[in-house]
């Protein structure tokens, strides 16, 4: 993979994530240490740092609002859908929390997406 | 429940106990409720299917998601599906002269079968009929849709039920439900009990009185009375806006519950 030039919580996209899990979510990104690790692999996985895992969902032309990509967030929730399901030795609960990990960073940063109940 | 706090109490539940089927007699009671809805020309725009979502193949299910309501679609055990019908203008000559015979349309009001058969239904309602495709023709059935729609869901918040309004894929419905193409697709009604709270985090925040509604001419507020502020609180009318203290607890252990984002 591109090694990331900059520690993850650096990254504005990051950033972004953290402040809506505290305003938004009620939840203190840093009171579980595995956000920002599955967020590191997931990054590994696509070869994409933060950032530029949020922009691939995004359709961007100059002088245009720029716009959620159908075909860039429907890529992105395959390749969520792929990273949780990759590893086959942990049970289903930690795949899900695997992939709503993914989600949420992807969500708080206004890519909206929906996994499904994953019960 | 009172009148008054049915609607205070109505919200649209987003999360629903999806393992919990209703009862199909509640059903009918919403669906009679939309029925004897107010209706221009006693026409029934309102048309509507009912799906219990455990009998949809899960193709159509999955084609039929949005990205906003998919989730929702989901969740919920019973979907309607709401139509405007442009064909209900058709037969409202009839339908407009048993109004004069029972008794809701009189003489003195100027109705009479010939006003109807004369006037009203060559002058008015045949080009209605005739050219629904024309946006007001089609805002003034969809508005009659609309209050049919609002009586069924303050029906099922009244049963007990959860209730929210959300768009669908029409194609796969119109597919696998076979609606008449002079059915135009509205929304589909998710009904459900509520895996949520019934407060939902609280009455959502809307405008005040006085910014939507105008007495006189527009411009002048119609001015809310405080007294009748309280007693619409008493009869719990207006209910506490949100958020309540404990609604993002509340969408924590949902998330967790049925393994969603947080």
């Amino acid at each position: 993979m591109t090694p990331l030039e900059h520690p993850l919580e650096e990254y504005d996209s990051v950033k972004t994530w953290f402040k809506g899990l505290r305003e938004q979510s009620g939840v203190d990104p840093m009171s579980d240490p595995s956000r920002l690790r599955l967020l590191g692999e997931f990054c590994a996985f696509v070869n994409l740092d933060p950032d530029q895992v949020v922009t691939a969902c995004l359709l961007a032309k100059e002088g245009r609002q720029t716009k959620i990509s159908i075909k860039g967030r429907r890529g992105m929730a395959e390749k969520i859908a792929q990273f949780q399901s990759q590893l086959a030795d942990v049970d289903s609960a930690e795949r899900a929390r695997r992939g709503n990990t993914i989600r949420s960073f992807l969500i708080h940063n206004g890519i909206l997406l929906q996994s499904g109940i994953q019960i | 429940m009172e009148y008054k706090e049915v609607v205070g109490r109505r919200r649209s539940i987003r999360y629903f106990q999806s393992w919990r089927s209703v009862e199909r007699e509640k059903i009918q009671i919403m669906l009679e409720a939309a029925r004897l809805a107010s209706c221009a020309v006693n026409a029934t725009f309102l048309k509507a299917i009912v799906v219990f979502r455990d009998d949809l193949d899960r193709e159509t299910l999955d084609a039929l998601k949005t990205p906003v309501s998919g989730l929702n679609i989901e969740l919920a055990p019973v979907h309607i599906y709401t139509f405007v019908d442009m064909g209900a203008y058709l037969g409202a000559q009839a339908r407009l002269k048993k109004l004069v015979d029972v008794g809701a349309l009189n003489a003195t009001h100027g109705w009479s079968h010939k006003f109807v058969d004369d006037f009203v239904w060559p002058n008015i309602l045949k080009p209605l009929a005739e050219g629904g495709n024309q946006p007001s023709v089609a805002a003034a059935a969809a508005s009659d849709a609309g209050i049919a729609i609002c009586q069924a869901m303050l029906a099922g918040v009244d049963e007990g039920l959860g209730v929210c309004l959300s768009a669908f894929v029409y194609e796969p419905i119109k597919k696998a439900l076979t609606p008449p193409d002079a059915w135009l697709p509205l929304w589909v009604l998710l009904v459900g009990y509520p895996a949520e709270s019934w407060e939902a985090g609280g009455q959502r925040p809307r405008p005040p009185l006085e910014e939507i509604f105008f007495e006189g001419k527009y411009g002048k507020p119609f001015k809310a009375d405080p007294k009748v502020t309280e007693q619409l609180k008493a009869a719990k009318m207006i209910q506490a806006q949100a958020p309540l203290p404990w609604r993002k607890d509340e969408i924590r252990a949902l998330a967790r519950m049925f393994g969603l984002p947080e």
